[in-house]
């Protein structure tokens, strides 16, 4: 009862934000100051299995997120800005504020910049704007590009960034960005809920992303087409939790190897906008328990995931879209069970903005399969106690402020 | 005239007719600093979409009108809505690569803002009076 009414305050404030909070600079150091921020709630309710960890079946507002930056140009080439977010999904993240990113960006010229710090990693159309639900149509983006639970291991790394713009003349406009540096990870996200609930809890995990984006702003007005490429590495130290192990049995998994291609398509045309992506994962984890010996064990989780949504802007506070989200799994743990070797998600979702800086969303899901024990992407078994059912029909209300 | 040589006329008459109504809603102010005294339309769009910051070696910050007709020409120059722009503003905010431009009530106020701020490129109505700016030609 308290977590519903904390969230029932949430959304209050969301109401009452958006009649009152705007954006905000003010003065430091003789350097204009600037203040955004954003905050959403959600509520879901699903027919039978409990989707991210909330209990959607019980009808769910366990979905709120709010993030707030501040940035400013300490010279015309130098700029420096930080954001911190802050979520609660279920039982992901509990409302303990993170560092989303903390960035110095040199601009040297239109075709060369370097960004340095945490700094949000470029992967497909909405990697480094997934947070911000007020950018798109959807209540939720398509879950098997995008999910939820592995958003705190692929949103941001702590390293670098090469990027800048090419004109090409008449054939528009390439923007680039390529990056290397240490993966964040946090034991409050899908990884480590569905690892604990394998009897493999998490001790700690590290790893590095190196990767790159490519994306042309094509001479047809309006389309975009892009494509990227990540190579990631995991190093989890973590312990046996089974019965038919000893206590404390240590085990260590590694990537061998996690790289992900992708490529997207975005065509904005009058009151219409269409997107597609496509993903490649081939993720090979190698799995060793040293008091067994040297012997590894390999896992494959390669999988294929795609997306293609279309919008329409029916008026100019209305919104309406559909889209069908694919995911893929290669190799499920029982490939008898048809169910878990996808996720299909059909949506159709409506959005009014109410005002300039609040907007409402509905939409319903018609979800096909449930993805493997090890997709993490949104069915768990600690909230589905009772086992899956193979089809799952969700609605989703979300409203959000921003500034 | 043959046929087609009428279609060619009205197509040219419905190109160029808008195009002049647009130069005549708005017009493309500057501070003196600015050293351009001319931009091309794809130079602005870039500058207003911060792919580019200096035009004619000079350092520039784009400033907005949030409303009004200057600023509805003007989103006929950059190619897109005000919802579409203030979303392609936000996605810079919030992933951390890229700032929201000034954005201002009223073509005294940007023109005020333009003449003050070193460096600062606006738009004001085309009949609008905005005294130490200078206008950039738009070719």
């Amino acid at each position: 009862m308290k977590g519903f009414r904390t969230h029932l305050v949430v959304a209050a404030l969301v109401c009452a934000a958006s009649l009152t909070v705007h954006a905000q600079d003010f003065r430091l150091f003789n350097r204009s100051v600037q203040v955004h921020g954003s905050l959403s709630q959600g509520f879901a309710y699903s027919n039978d299995n409990n989707f991210l960890t909330m209990k959607t079946s019980d009808s769910s507002p366990a979905f709120t997120d709010g993030a707030l930056n501040l940035s400013t140009a300490v010279t015309d080439k130098f700029h420096v800005g930080a954001q911190a977010y802050d979520r609660k999904v279920g039982q992901l993240d509990d409302f303990r504020p993170q560092l989303d990113f903390a960035y110095g960006d040199y601009r040297f010229a239109r075709w060369f910049g370097v960004r340095a710090g945490r700094v949000k990693t470029a992967l497909g159309l909405y990697n480094d704007t997934q947070d911000a639900d007020f950018l798109y149509t959807w209540a939720l983006l398509p879950q098997g590009t995008y999910p939820l639970d592995l958003r705190n291991s692929m949103i941001a790394h702590d390293g670098g960034d090469l990027y800048g713009q090419i004109p090409l003349k008449k054939a528009g406009k390439l923007n680039y960005t390529g990056y290397y540096g240490k993966r964040t990870f946090d034991d409050r996200s899908g990884y480590y809920i569905f690892s604990s609930d394998l009897g493999m809890p998490i001790d700690s995990a590290s790893g590095r992303a190196l990767g790159w984006d490519l994306r042309w702003t094509a001479p047809l007005k309006g389309l975009t087409l892009g494509s990227s490429w990540i190579d990631m590495t995991q190093n989890r130290v973590g312990h046996y939790n089974e019965a038919y192990f000893p206590p404390d049995t240590q085990y260590r998994a590694h990537s061998a190897p996690d790289r992900t291609a992708v490529g997207y398509a975005d065509f904005q045309r009058n009151k219409w906008d269409f997107s597609g992506e496509y993903r490649a994962e081939n993720y090979w984890l190698s799995i060793l328990t040293p008091s067994f010996g040297n012997s590894v064990f390999l896992w494959n989780g390669t999988n294929e995931s795609w997306f293609t949504t279309a919008s329409y802007h029916a008026t100019k506070r209305v919104t309406l879209g559909v889209y069908h989200s694919n995911y893929h799994v290669d190799s499920p743990a029982d490939p008898t069970n048809k169910a878990t070797n996808h996720i299909y998600d059909e949506v159709a979702a409506a959005r009014v903005d109410l005002n300039r800086y609040w907007v409402v969303k509905a939409e319903g899901h018609f979800m096909d399969g449930y993805g493997d024990l090890y997709s993490t992407h949104g069915f768990y078994e600690r909230s589905n106690p009772d086992g899956f059912k193979p089809r799952t029909n969700m609605l989703m209300l979300r409203t959000s402020f921003f500034f | 005239m043959k046929y087609t040589q009428w279609l060619l006329l009205a197509g040219a008459v419905m190109l160029i007719v808008p195009l002049s109504l647009r130069a005549a809603d708005m017009k493309v102010i500057a501070n003196p600093s600015v050293s351009a005294s001319a931009v091309s339309a794809d130079d602005l769009k870039d500058v207003f979409l911060e792919n580019k910051d200096s035009l004619g070696g000079s350092h520039v910050d784009p400033v907005l009108e949030k409303g009004g007709p200057a600023h509805e020409a003007f989103l006929k120059v950059l190619g897109k809505s005000d919802a579409a722009l203030q979303t392609y503003y936000r996605s810079l905010v919030f992933s951390g690569k890229g700032s929201m431009p000034k954005a201002l009530a009223s073509d005294a106020e940007v023109a005020a803002w333009v003449a003050k701020t070193k460096g600062a490129v606006g738009y004001v109505s085309g009949d609008a009076s905005a005294p130490g700016t200078k206008v950039l030609e738009v070719k």
